[in-house]
């Protein structure tokens, strides 16, 4: 490294005009989050998973009889595949979220970032903006090409009818609760600022507390349906679906309906989300 | 312009910025000096708005730096070295940086070659050494091409080369106009960079002034005197706050008396003077003087002779 240049006297002043605004702060968070390598591993993971998993799950559901599956309308069992694979596959994505934040208080370039924006809210929500555009677009493709592959080699056994609004409704339910959890995952690394913890929270709340919510224990089923795994995943299946579904509650429990569902999870977003606007609009950085 | 106003930082019990008030000025270099954890870094990160201040203001031109419609290019900071995600090139740290205010990439170009960087720009921040990661800091914080500077012991870590490069280059930016405000705890270079002082310790400002007087106040008056009635003049001399030594038959060292006052005093004793020498201290035994209270961080043990003695005085005048 040589230099003792003398300091290059500014030319046409390029940063004359420069200032701040929150369409620049959404293309730098831009620039972040494709300029680390975690980025191009998790989507690609996410990708593959979702992909594989609708075609493969398709095949099993082949083979082994489609009427053997979940309750609902035998017709909407070739939704199944979708379900799982966002339920498998959204881990990636929660990984990368969480990071997408916690990664800057674990390196402290949150203190650049703050610097750049000391108002500090803006690049939460810039963030937030970048992350939830980029993964409605992607688990979107995912799943497009995997309904695209499903229809191409099993549409004998698993007619997916495009042209029923359930069906449509319950496709893009799938995208849109894989989008949300991966935001939750994010909104809690805002506020817990740790990846380890932030991670751990979200999958602890999406697979192991619902193993744990199978006690048949009264509050514990009343709650149930509130887990944001459960509420959530509603709108990732029709209406028959999610009304056969209520058949198996213990009576007494409230019954959800898909948008109901979906609410409760964006209601636990929310909260989240505001407790992680809240300290970082407080806290020192 | 930096001006602070009663500032305090409290972290629980612990006081690390205590009701601090000084100005910044702009055109000149203005050093903040003081040893490890006398509140340096908290009162910069302050200023930047990254820590709330407990009590007090601190404002950069007249105005919060959070209220600023474009900060990057009102305030540069490079506050601690790697405040970057280590996945990341430098390069693309810059642009991130940059597009926050729509600094196009011919800027973060410019500050890349600016500061040396232009051979790893595209390696990752992880692999970089401290004098790399000190480079790519200042860059951020010269990417706005701001009208004030702050650096938080910007040669940490540097070379020789990159020591004199950051010299020269605040140096060169004060000429301009620009407000720059520089923190170290080495007195020797705060003596070649900076044109004002400010001294703090343990949270106090101990010292605030140019650096030629902060020496001055700081450094006990030494005078050497030969004469051939040394006996008697050293007997004329001494009082409360004088000391006088003797090194060999007929020079004499007065400590605590200014050369005027020593000139006097022998004419008025009738005594013959041949030498009368002001000797001035270094800022190294200015600033030793002026922190020996106020070190946060003392060795149990102190090395025999590591006060300053006044003997050291006579050639490490700067």
């Amino acid at each position: 490294m040589s230099t003792v240049t003398a300091p290059a006297p500014t030319q046409a002043k390029p940063v004359a005009k420069a200032h701040l605004s929150f369409p620049h702060l959404l293309r730098s968070e831009w620039i972040k989050f494709w300029t680390v390598r975690s980025t191009a591993w998790s989507l690609s993971i996410f990708f593959v998973v979702t992909v594989a998993l609708i075609v493969l799950i398709s095949l099993a559901l082949k083979n082994a009889g489609v009427g053997d599956g979940p309750p609902g309308p035998v017709e909407d069992r070739v939704l199944g595949p979708y379900t799982v694979a966002a339920q498998l596959g959204q881990i990636a994505l929660v990984v990368l979220a969480a990071l997408a934040i916690t990664g800057e208080y674990s390196t402290g370039m949150i203190r650049s970032s703050l610097t750049a924006a000391p108002r500090r809210t803006p690049v939460i929500w810039a963030k937030f903006l970048v992350l939830g555009g980029v993964f409605f677009v992607v688990a979107l493709a995912a799943n497009l090409l995997g309904a695209v592959l499903q229809q191409a080699f099993f549409s004998d056994d698993l007619k997916l009818d495009l042209g029923d609004p359930q069906i449509q409704r319950a496709l893009f339910g799938t995208v849109l609760y894989t989008t949300t959890i991966a935001l939750l995952s994010f909104a809690l690394g805002a506020l817990v600022r740790h990846s380890a913890a932030a991670i751990a929270i979200v999958l602890g709340a999406l697979l192991v507390l619902p193993l744990l919510f199978q006690i048949p224990w009264k509050p514990l089923q009343e709650i149930q349906p509130f887990l944001p795994g459960v509420a959530g995943s509603n709108i990732t299946q029709t209406d028959a679906q999610v009304e056969a579904g209520w058949d198996s509650f213990p009576p007494g429990v409230a019954h959800l309906t898909a948008w109901e569902g979906y609410a409760v999870l964006l209601a636990y977003l929310a909260v989240v989300l505001v407790g992680a606007l809240v300290r970082i609009k407080k806290s020192d950085a | 312009m930096i001006e602070a106003q009663g500032l305090t930082k409290r972290y629980g019990e612990k006081v690390a910025v205590d009701g601090i008030s000084f100005t910044v000025q702009p055109g000149k270099v203005t050093g903040f000096l003081g040893p490890n954890g006398a509140g340096k870094s908290t009162t910069m990160r302050m200023i930047m708005g990254l820590d709330r201040p407990t009590k007090g203001t601190v404002t950069v031109n007249g105005a919060a730096y959070a209220s600023f419609r474009s900060p990057l290019t009102e305030v540069g900071a490079l506050l601690e070295a790697k405040a970057v995600h280590t996945g990341r090139s430098a390069r693309n740290h810059l642009r991130a940086l940059a597009a926050t205010h729509g600094i196009p990439n011919k800027r973060v170009d410019e500050v890349i070659e600016m500061t040396g960087l232009t051979a790893v720009a595209k390696r990752r921040v992880g692999g970089f050494s401290l004098g790399m990661g000190q480079r790519l800091g200042i860059a951020s914080a010269l990417l706005g091409d701001p009208r004030t500077l702050i650096l938080d012991e910007p040669v940490n870590g540097l070379d020789p080369e990159g020591v004199l490069w950051v010299r020269n280059l605040v140096k060169f930016l004060a000429s301009e106009g620009r407000t720059i405000f520089l923190s170290s705890h080495l007195m020797t270079e705060m003596a070649l960079t900076a044109d004002h002082l400010i001294v703090i310790g343990r949270g106090h400002i101990i010292a605030d002034g140019p650096v030629d007087q902060i020496i001055a106040q700081g450094t006990k008056a030494t005078v050497r005197v030969r004469s051939p009635h040394a006996d008697q003049l050293a007997a004329a001399l001494v009082g409360p706050d004088v000391v006088v030594t003797t090194k060999e038959p007929g020079l004499l060292e007065v400590f605590g008396s200014t050369a005027e006052q020593i000139g006097d005093a022998a004419a008025a004793a009738r005594l013959t003077l041949h030498e009368l020498t002001p000797l001035s201290g270094s800022l190294e035994e200015a600033y030793m003087s002026l922190t020996a209270d106020e070190v946060e961080y003392r060795s149990d043990s102190p090395v025999p002779g590591s006060e300053p003695a006044p003997g050291l005085t006579e050639e490490v005048a700067r």
